[in-house]
């Protein structure tokens, strides 16, 4: 071997060969850890740094009335959207300078200018990039057409459909119903399972938000690839949302509707139930208000439109309203007087006036009804004769007989609102005015007057358990069992009210309440007075079951500042009766 | 055809394969890309492609001793003229001066280099019985004298390319010469000796920036310690990520995460060939997703077995390397073959290992896979003066050396 060939030995050869072979298989041994034992770290890193998670709401359900009339539906809304990523630059000022640029294009061609602003591009570009823009919200048709027939000189833009609550009836039932607003969706448990909520439909009152839960979908969730900037390369759908059941109600918008004609204009409320099951047939409050007006979202201005209206459109009176119930009450005083030793057949002397001490209470008939009976007294709506009846039965018997019929506790109606109202004793009185129970305050409340308030719902369901017997909680959901109690009076007792109530209708204080019906009525006026001095106001009522003889409606209507119960309210009352029973026949009308 | 008989076709095979593996994968990297320009990338390779094996079809059938003879110094020399004239008049690019018209002459030098090597060590000693002491031939070549010699030629280019500055090229130029240097045995006492030393200080400017930068350190210290160190401070970043992948991921250790990212979340078999994610929407930072980071492309996309395959066809070319340089009976043959492999192999191991944090970051292209017309055309020449080694194996045509 010489020097010529001994300058690279043939072991150098083959160490080089060693260490390369070498070198590969180190390396190869450190992809294998890299993408096999670390492979799913990776790719749930690659996932999470890449793709963003949406939550996507279902489509909301309706809300019918017993009759299969929609009440509240939805509607497609259509939207022109903004891809950001179509507009992309190098620094993100110059990119929210391009989407600028380009709205301002658009918006000859769309016809109105986006109601975007330069820092609102630049929210959503910090905040949520990956989702689409929104640069025209719940477009017309027009606007669609002028922006379809351009969209190819519109690159980045594009129509976007979502369903938008839509009120078909509109101001009808609109307390009832409510209405809904969208929320820029939070993640209720507070997990982090979602990168992005789009705004949700949530109800905000009514039955919109009572049955929130009920009516809402399930919601679904869409994955956003999202490059290394954050802007949306690709979508998809992994849970398709679903779409909530709709909610049927008792309500029968014939009777609603009949009932807010009749309110029209004036400032009260009318409840309509079913003294058998307790569905509410109608439940108004005027004025009302126009449910659509507050979609997609309520504004600012309009809601202090409607928030600063003296007449508080937004109360719910049927339910949430406390009236002092006036007259309509003193059924309720006979019935405790009844129950506890007091005869029905037993006269007072009515002449005008009660006098306990150095209060004098006036009757409505200025120099007194004479000698009454409780059928009559009823009938005329004496005021002394009630005030003599609860003054001998004394205030607990008054009170117990007032919270049997589920006064000054709520109703138990599936719906947000439900005042409870006040059933004033002795506690009570010291707890919120600091002061004793004075023998004075009986008479008062005796006859509906004081510190009593009720609502129209309780009133009419006062109505309706003494048609039955029974006093029933009111229901909206057609669903919901029946839930009903016993009232603690005896059937004579009731015979009695019923006798006088029915009285009542049949030339008594609230003859123009059942004139003219089909079926006879029974019912009972009030006029309650409210305030001191000027603000001296009456509110008209009338409550009323019918058939007298087997009552399937009982009603209650409260008429703010009316004139009486008999004249403001009974006429109004007989209206929504007679759309529900129908007119007496004309031959049947004169022979009477 | 006798010169087709010693004609290596694995190792050909493996470098068309290569070259259509790194065209798919400059593809996939180039229509990432926003910038139209780059979606074409692929057929720019092609072309170069093309070119390039007409260059190496013309090196494998030229006898490259020949070639040593009268081109190593005159190619050398040419390359330094091109270096320095790329700290002149040179483009600047991402901060570095690398850029001449249209080429890179860093790469060019490489090649060059080995060849100029080559020549010089692996040219068998005169004994010529003329002269009373040996000629430039001589065995001084062996000894301290012929370390210096080399020294001063490898020297001169590193120093040059360093100043562009490519510290990672010139970091492939010392394997690759040391490794010629070493099988040549050259003053090898004191190559192991410098060897140990540029170990142990390197060792030591990792154990510097760990002491440095590891939790806790107070301010001062870390100054005090940096201040040691012989580097720059995007390379002490760059060491600190690799001692510390999981600290900055936002900021300096971004890139080597989302390399990472890239490659694990291949998996076993990959996502399928243009479908890398990681790619596709940029998180893989996009100036060197088709250079330095081709990697993390391509394994992305193919996964273990193809990151495997692509492990398999270096070796398909690196070990008929080594194994030209065995059936060689030349030593410039043996040092050309050695010298272009682990040059090459130098450029797959640090650009493979610098993206699953085996080393730390270096900018270096992946032969064949990365884009890169000089770089391609480079290796490719390398590589055809490998195959001419072969082909040339027995025909001792140029026969000066008297046996004594």
């Amino acid at each position: 071997m010489n020097r010529d060939e001994s300058i690279v030995s043939d072991f150098a050869c083959w160490a080089v060969a060693a260490v390369f072979v070498f070198g590969l298989a180190v390396l190869a041994v450190r992809l294998k850890e890299v993408q096999i034992e670390d492979a799913a770290d990776y790719g749930y890193a690659n996932v999470r740094q890449s793709v963003r998670r949406v939550q996507t709401d279902g489509d909301r359900g309706r809300i019918i009335d017993r009759n299969g009339v929609v009440l509240a539906d939805n509607r497609r809304s259509i939207s022109i959207v903004c891809n950001a990523a179509f507009f992309q630059k190098r620094t993100w000022e110059a990119t929210a300078a391009a989407i600028c640029a380009a709205l301002s294009n658009a918006a000859e061609t769309v016809g109105a200018p986006s109601p975007l602003t330069v820092r609102d591009i630049r929210r959503h570009i910090n905040q949520s990039l990956a989702m689409p823009l929104v640069a025209w919200r719940d477009i017309g048709d027009e606007r669609l057409a002028r922006f379809c027939e351009n969209e190819r000189e519109l690159p980045g833009f594009s129509v976007l459909e979502s369903e938008e609550r839509f009120y078909p009836q509109g101001s009808l039932a609109a307390h009832l119903i409510g209405y809904v607003g969208r929320d820029r969706g939070e993640s209720e448990a507070g997990d982090e399972k979602f990168n992005f909520y789009l705004p949700e439909m949530r109800g905000r009152s009514g039955l919109e938000i009572y049955y929130d839960s009920f009516l809402r979908g399930v919601s679904g969730e869409r994955k956003v690839l999202v490059d290394a900037r954050g802007f949306a390369m690709r979508e998809w759908t992994v849970v398709e949302p679903k779409r909530g059941p709709d909610l049927r109600i008792s309500l029968d918008s014939r009777i609603q509707r009949c009932a807010e004609e009749q309110l029209r204009g004036m400032k009260g409320a009318c409840a309509v139930v079913d003294p058998r099951n307790g569905d509410v047939l109608a439940l108004v409050s005027s004025p009302g208000f126009d449910p659509n007006e507050f979609v997609p979202r309520l504004s600012y201005k309009l809601y202090s439109r409607y928030a600063g209206d003296p007449a508080k459109p937004l109360l719910n009176r049927a339910s949430g309203g406390a009236y002092a119930p006036g007259s309509t009450f003193k059924p309720i005083t006979a019935l405790a007087g009844l129950e506890n030793g007091f005869s029905a057949g037993e006269r007072y002397y009515c002449n005008g006036a009660f006098i306990l001490g150095a209060m004098h209470l006036r009757c409505a008939s200025r120099w007194g009804h004479g000698p009454l009976d409780m059928r009559h007294a009823l009938r005329e709506s004496c005021n002394p004769y009630f005030c003599n009846l609860a003054v001998t039965v004394g205030s607990n018997a008054v009170i117990r007989a007032a919270r049997a019929f589920g006064l000054g506790c709520k109703t138990g109606i599936d719906l947000g609102v439900d005042m409870a109202g006040t059933v004033p004793d002795g506690s009570w009185k010291m707890r919120m005015y600091g002061e004793r129970w004075y023998p004075g305050d009986l008479p008062q409340m005796a006859i509906g007057q004081g510190m009593l308030l009720a609502s129209p719902l309780q009133m009419a369901l006062v109505a309706g358990a003494i048609g039955t017997g029974r006093l029933v909680v009111p229901r909206l959901k057609l669903d919901i069992g029946v839930r009903s109690e016993r009232l603690p009076f005896s059937g004579r007792s009731l015979d009695v009210v019923r006798e006088g109530m029915r009285m009542v209708v049949d030339g008594g204080t609230g003859r123009r309440g059942g004139e003219g019906i089909a079926v006879a009525v029974s019912g009972k006026t009030g006029t309650a007075e409210v305030g001191r001095g000027e603000n001296r106001r009456k509110n008209a009522w009338f409550i009323a079951y019918a058939p007298s003889e087997n009552p399937t409606a009982a009603v209650a209507m409260v008429v703010e500042n009316g004139q009486s119960g008999g004249v403001t309210a009974a006429p109004r009352v007989r209206n929504v009766l007679a759309a529900m029973f129908g007119e007496k026949e004309a031959a049947e009308d004169g022979r009477r | 055809m006798k010169r087709l008989r010693h004609f290596n076709w694995l190792m050909f095979a493996a470098m068309i394969a290569l070259i259509a593996v790194g065209t798919a994968a400059i593809w996939s990297a180039g229509s990432a890309r926003s910038e139209t320009v780059f979606h074409g990338m692929w057929i720019n390779n092609l072309v170069t492609a093309a070119f390039g094996l007409a260059v190496y079809l013309v090196l494998s059938f030229t006898d490259y001793r020949k070639l040593l003879d009268c081109f190593a110094v005159p190619s050398y020399a040419v390359s330094i003229a091109l270096l320095a004239a790329v700290l002149i008049f040179g483009d600047t690019v991402y901060g570095g001066k690398r850029w001449l018209w249209f080429f890179q002459p860093s790469e060019i030098s490489k090649i060059c280099l080995i060849m100029l090597v080559s020549w010089l060590f692996g040219t068998p000693v005169d004994y010529s019985p003329v002269k009373k002491t040996a000629g430039f031939f001589g065995a001084w070549r062996f000894t301290f004298r012929g370390f210096a010699l080399a020294a001063a030629v490898i020297g001169v280019p590193a120093l040059l390319i360093l100043a562009e500055p490519d510290l990672g090229t010139t970091l492939t130029l010392v394997p690759a010469t040391v490794v010629m240097l070493l099988v040549a045995r050259v003053w090898r006492r004191g190559l192991v000796a410098m060897a140990l030393a540029g170990a142990v200080g390197a060792a030591a400017v990792l154990g510097a920036v760990y002491e440095a930068e590891k939790p806790g350190v107070p301010p001062q210290r870390r100054e005090s310690i940096l201040k040691l160190v012989p580097l720059k401070p995007h390379q002490i970043r760059r060491v600190r990520v690799f001692l510390f992948p999981e600290e900055d991921l936002q900021g300096a250790g971004y890139n080597l995460r989302q390399a990472k990212i890239s490659i694990g979340s291949g998996g076993f078999s990959g996502k399928g060939l243009g479908k890398g994610e990681t790619n596709h929407l940029k998180y893989l930072p996009q100036a060197i997703s088709m250079n330095d980071f081709i990697f993390c492309v391509y394994a992305e996309e193919m996964g273990f077995v193809g990151s495997l395959a692509l492990l398999v066809l270096f070796g398909c070319l690196l070990v008929p390397g080594c194994y030209v340089a065995f059936v060689s009976t030349d030593g410039r043959g043996r040092l050309l073959a050695l010298g272009v492999s682990t040059l090459v192999f130098a450029h797959v191991y640090i650009n493979i290992a610098m993206s699953i944090g085996l080393v730390p970051i270096t900018g270096l292209p992946l032969p064949f896979i990365s884009s890169g017309r000089t770089f391609l055309m480079t290796v490719m020449a390398g590589l055809g003066l490998v195959q001419s080694v072969s082909v040339h194996r027995e025909e001792k045509q140029n026969e000066p050396v008297r046996m004594v």
